[in-house]
């Protein structure tokens, strides 16, 4: 009876896994998950260490609320004004959507120098994670641009005339410079096209770049490990390894407690 | 051969692996907690930043009206507007108040490309200047000192940016006869009519004249703009494009004031000869 109940609950078990398993043997995705959530971290990490997914979930945000926003506006100097109008007066929760993106952005800016302050104070940036710093540097500017572009969509007079000093700043840069402006402006003044072409720079170029660059900045955050504090006693790399079984009196935010009898 | 102190950070990160398996926590559930809970402050300070925005604008939100956050919109752009004021979001104030500080046309570049390119590479290069293994506040001074400068300069900067003050057209326009006496134009009506524009058309918020206005992005004073003796014509074919005539030239194009008021400013410029 026993070993028949088993045998029937296995197979219950067996046909909800199927679809798991199915992805897992075609792609090792369900591997891959199960990695990423069950790698282990330093145990003496610490709250200033959220602020990498703070910035990501700020970024997350971002692409949400833009997509919606493109459903809506309009990149072309006759009607983009009277879009954002619509979006913020007339559409459903169209003001929350906007204002989301517009201070969205701002947050994700000053999270990105926070996350890049911490990861400096701490030393993270230190072998082997160069890389990993150079990807976030790069992430930084890629996000600097997007508030760059991003400031002229509305298409109202402070967003015009900063945008076109912005621009000729540019162009004062030597060599690339009367180039860059060129490439932004769509010609050599600002005219029709530049605000299609900043709105395509702002939703398609630069996000997939961001997408793609985050992706390998998470990518090495997994393959090498996030870092201990450095004033951390316990602090992992520095060799003063406790011995196993005595590491159930650790500070830090995540406290482990093995469970007793349980080989550690 | 590897050098000691390859062999020693080789070293440290094997260490720094074999002490997270033994003493590691799982990711998750407990980094993930806190991730999870920092991620939610931040959609909500997100959510809470755009209700502020729109519940304290007032009046119907079609005006261009400021709320705490500023407005909702300006006015719609408009290339043949005769006024405006150059500001970009808040947090390109720091490059945006380098430029009032490289006021000269000749040390200009500095602050538009110099500074923040130097910036940029030196942030690249953190890693390969800093190469030695010590992680401990307490033992790496410089990287300290340099940390709390480039704050306090971001910080600096930005208060300065946030706070600097445009040339207002209407409070210009009361300088207009004070011009006219100073540079003798005052019997040249086309001159007299020019200054008013140059007053209002946001020239002042890069340029200066007489002791007022900008200093912004290299804009040269133009107090003696006249006794170069350009002509109307040269002073014409700048304000319609700054860059043709005078190559690199950041300065936007007034295409947009019409041939009438650019005569008229050509005038004034022309007639500014320097105090007298």
């Amino acid at each position: 009876m026993a070993t028949r109940k088993l045998t029937r609950s296995e197979q219950v078990q067996q046909t909800i896994l199927y679809p798991v398993d199915w992805l897992e043997e075609r792609s090792g995705l369900v591997g891959g998950i199960k990695y990423f959530l069950f790698r282990k971290v330093p145990g003496d990490i610490n709250w200033f260490q959220t602020l990498g997914s703070a910035t990501l979930t700020a970024f997350i945000v971002q692409a949400l609320t833009g997509s919606i926003l493109a459903m809506y506006y309009k990149p072309d100097p006759n009607s983009a004004y009277s879009s954002i109008q619509h979006i913020t007066n007339d559409i459903f929760a169209g003001w929350l959507v906007r204002g989301m993106h517009r201070w969205g952005a701002s947050v994700f800016i000053i999270l990105m120098f926070m996350h890049m302050g911490r990861v400096f104070l701490f030393g993270a940036y230190k072998y082997p994670r160069e890389l990993n710093w150079i990807i976030g540097v790069l992430l930084l500017a890629m996000g600097l641009g997007e508030g760059f572009t991003g400031y002229l969509l509305p298409w109202d007079q402070t967003a015009y005339w900063a945008t076109v000093v912005g621009i000729n700043i540019n162009g004062t840069a030597p060599f690339l410079g009367p180039f860059i402006a060129q490439f932004l402006q769509g010609g050599t003044y600002i005219n029709a096209d530049t605000l299609s072409r900043f709105y395509a720079i702002h939703m398609l170029m630069i996000p997939g770049a961001i997408f793609a660059l985050i992706g390998l900045h998470l990518y090495l955050v997994i393959r090498l490990g996030v870092t201990s504090p450095p004033w951390s006693k316990e602090a992992a790399g520095t060799g003063s390894l406790v011995p196993a079984g005595q590491n159930g009196h650790r500070s830090g935010l995540t406290r482990f407690r093995p469970r007793k009898g349980k080989a550690s | 051969m590897p050098s000691d102190r390859v062999v020693e950070r080789r070293r440290i990160f094997q260490q720094y692996k074999a002490d997270v398996k033994e003493r590691g926590k799982p990711f998750y559930p407990y980094a993930m907690l806190h991730d999870t809970i920092m991620s939610l402050v931040v959609v909500c300070v997100i959510v809470g930043l755009a209700i502020v925005w729109k519940y304290t604008t007032p009046g119907d939100h079609h005006s261009t009206a400021a709320g705490w956050l500023g407005k909702l919109y300006d006015k719609p752009a408009d290339p043949g507007t005769i006024n405006f004021v150059p500001r970009p979001d808040w947090y390109f104030y720091f490059l945006f108040y380098l430029l009032r500080i490289f006021k000269w046309p000749e040390s200009v570049v500095l602050g538009t490309i110099g500074i923040p390119t130097i910036c940029l590479v030196l942030l690249l290069s953190v890693p390969f200047i800093d190469v030695r293994t010590e992680r401990r506040l307490s033992r790496r001074p410089v990287a300290v000192v340099a940390a709390v400068l480039v704050v306090l300069s971001m910080g600096i900067l930005t208060y300065k940016g946030a706070t600097a003050k445009e040339a207002l057209g209407t409070e210009l326009l009361a300088d207009v006869p004070h011009w006219a006496q100073k540079q003798g134009f005052q019997n040249n009506p086309k001159a007299v009519a020019g200054a008013k524009i140059f007053a209002v058309a946001g020239c002042l918020n890069c340029h200066q004249y007489l002791g007022v206005g900008g200093g912004f992005a290299g804009a040269p004073n133009l107090s003696a703009e006249g006794a170069k003796n350009k002509g109307i014509a040269f002073q014409i074919a700048h304000l319609k494009c700054p860059a043709c005539v005078n190559p690199g030239s950041p300065m936007p194009s007034f295409a947009g004031l019409g041939l009438a008021r650019l005569t008229l400013l050509a005038n004034f410029l022309e007639a500014s000869k320097g105090p007298k």
